[in-house]
């Protein structure tokens, strides 16, 4: 044990540690021009185990293409880290005045390592696009999608039972909480192309029996997953809608098959259903409505220099209403989310809010200001004893 | 520096660790089906746009067509040969079809179709999943596969063929992977048909012959 913890101490594993991680980051900048920033972070910094591969692009690719390169991930060398600070306080150092600076410095460091860990595991982005003059009250993620089923039966509000697509696994089943109903996925496609079939062709080789796939004839081809920033994977999937008393159909269901396409109806005696695969949303207790969103360009080019939008909140408790003005690096913070200006779209009527709930947002800022007055005081005791030593000379 | 190791801390350091673990292990937690009530929203035109979801091609239905890709592929891949067997009736291949014939017997019809699509379309399992729901029957594991399933050579390359039997609808298939693309043949229709035309099924097979550039 005290071999092990020794060993979780010592400085040269610092040393190695940190010299891993300038690795990890050349590496993961070579990656990301592969694979984009959303991948790398996941495969590289997100991680315990980072492989990587020799590009494609690269010259010789056909004599090196087997060259793989085995690292620790992020994870492992963040965790890593935070051990072996963690050890080394435990044994050696002890409270003293003296070290006062150092013991806040590295307080900071581990309230940092700490911060990044609880922002990957609990922040979550999403985006929220609203029209010049009209509101919104949810925001969706381009990167995740969900199924739903919404009951409009009742006059005042809607019902949405929201099945995670991680649970859309082809031959498994799916309870859907709150109703009679049970999904089976039929199967399950993360990015596809989705098309019509030629006029007067014969029906398409489909599992599907109800809905748009068998009105329309639509043809799904599975495609590549893609990490490019601005593609969205057309997520798709065949599934099969249970009652009591055994199968309603199978719809294809599809993130592109949306608004514009007449309602996919599931029915059960009285009750009904749309059903839809969708981006997945969250809803908030307030609408956000874009009053104005401008965008002024360097003059002469087409270069933007800034670009604004002016919000009004509209809370469920009207008591929280806010206007605010949200422009780039000063977002609002609002209800524990913050709205940043991210994009705009559609000749410059539509703004894009990027959405983050990160409830360990504040944490670095602690760990920067506590390093901050660490190394005020370490370095000003040194200052001072210099000051004390000159005047006595 | 002398290592001066303090008993009491040194007691607190698996405490430290765990909660560490327990920290990481939260995240991994699975997302769960949820309902929730929302206020009333209306389908359609006076939602925001969407921006860069599609392309403006794709964004009205009625312009849709058989996917760019899919037909290029389609056309891209060899031409196919075959005899057709006594009793079946060529139709013309249409679109993606490299081919389609049908046949009738007393008690029913079936069709038979080949179509190409390049890489593995999926995986052979998820491939014969989706037939098995096309005739009733419940989605198969690895494990279930050899009770359906044997390999069979087609146009000299390692194929499978897979026998399907449901209770009013049955499938004959065969999956051939070849050269980066996936061949499917099969023949659809009523159990009776399809069962007494196993034979030729297989006779068509074998008579398949892929134009092959690749050797």
């Amino acid at each position: 044990m005290k071999a092990l913890l020794q060993f979780f101490a010592s400085l040269r594993l610092t040393v190695v540690l940190l010299s891993l991680s300038m690795v990890l980051i050349f590496f993961g900048t070579l990656a990301q021009v592969e694979t984009g920033i959303w991948k790398t972070q996941k495969d590289y910094f997100e991680s315990a185990l980072a492989v990587w591969a020799y590009p494609e692009a690269w010259i010789a690719y056909d004599k090196l293409y087997w060259l793989r390169i085995p690292m620790p991930g992020g994870y492992l060398l963040g965790g890593m880290l935070l051990v072996n600070l963690i050890a080394a306080h435990v044994t050696r150092f002890t409270l003293s005045a003296k070290k006062a600076g150092i013991f806040l410095i590295h307080i900071g460091l581990i309230l940092l390592l700490i911060s990044e860990l609880l922002t990957d595991v609990l922040s979550e982005e999403s985006q929220m696009p609203v029209d010049e003059g009209s509101s919104s009250n949810y925001s969706q993620e381009y990167r995740n999608n969900e199924l739903v089923l919404i009951d409009r039966a009742d006059p005042d509000f809607d019902t949405v039972h929201s099945i995670p697509i991680a649970l859309l696994k082809p031959g498994k089943t799916v309870l859907v909480p709150d109703s009679p109903l049970t999904i089976r996925t039929i199967s399950y496609y993360p990015n596809a192309q989705i098309g019509r079939a030629k006029e007067g062709s014969a029906p398409v080789d489909s599992p599907a029996n109800q809905g748009v796939s068998v009105k329309m004839n639509v043809v799904v081809t599975p495609a590549a997953v893609t990490y490019a920033e601005n593609e969205i994977n057309t997520a798709t999937a065949y599934v099969e809608v249970l009652g009591p008393e055994g199968s309603l159909g199978i719809w294809l269901v599809s993130n592109v098959i949306d608004d514009r396409f007449p309602p996919q109806m599931v029915t059960l005696g009285e009750q009904s259903w749309e059903i839809v695969l969708r981006l997945k949303r969250h809803y908030y207790p307030f609408a956000v409505e874009l009053l104005d969103f401008s965008h002024e360009k360097y003059p002469g080019t087409e270069i933007p220099f800034n670009y604004s939008s002016e919000v009004m909140v509209r809370h469920n408790d009207t008591t929280k209403n806010q206007k605010a003005l949200i422009y780039m690096n000063h977002p609002l913070r609002y209800e524990g989310l913050t709205f940043y200006q991210a994009s705009f779209a559609n000749d410059d009527r539509t703004s894009i809010f990027q959405v983050v709930r990160n409830p360990g947002w504040i944490l670095p800022y602690v760990s920067v200001l506590l390093m901050g007055v660490g190394m005020l005081v370490q370095f000003g005791m040194h200052f001072f004893k210099f000051l004390k030593k000159r005047a006595t000379t | 520096m002398t290592s001066r190791i303090h008993h009491c801390n040194l007691q607190r350091l698996p405490l430290i660790l765990a909660g560490i673990a327990a920290l990481c292990l939260s995240g991994c937690d699975q997302a769960q089906p949820v309902t929730y009530k929302i206020p009333k929203e209306q389908r359609a035109d006076t939602m925001p746009t969407m921006a860069a979801v599609t392309t403006p091609e794709k964004s009205t239905p009625s312009k849709m067509n058989v996917l760019p890709g899919m037909q290029q592929a389609a056309n891209e891949a060899g031409e196919v040969n075959f005899t057709t067997p006594e009793g079946w009736e060529k139709l013309t291949a249409s679109g993606i079809r490299k081919a389609n014939l049908k046949v009738t017997t007393d008690t029913g019809s079936a069709e038979i179709t080949i179509l190409t699509f390049p890489g593995d379309v999926g995986g052979r399992l998820a491939n014969i999943n989706r037939w098995r729901g096309q005739v009733g029957l419940e989605a198969a594991t690895d494990e279930d596969l050899p009770a359906f399933t044997t390999s069979y050579d087609i146009s000299a390359h390692r194929g499978l063929y897979v026998r399907l039997e449901g209770e009013t609808q049955s499938i004959l298939g065969a999956l051939l992977p070849f050269h980066g693309s996936t061949w499917f043949v099969k023949m659809l229709g009523d159990t009776s048909t399809v069962l007494a035309n196993e034979s030729s099924m297989k006779q068509f097979l074998d008579s398949i012959q892929i134009e092959d550039h690749a050797h």
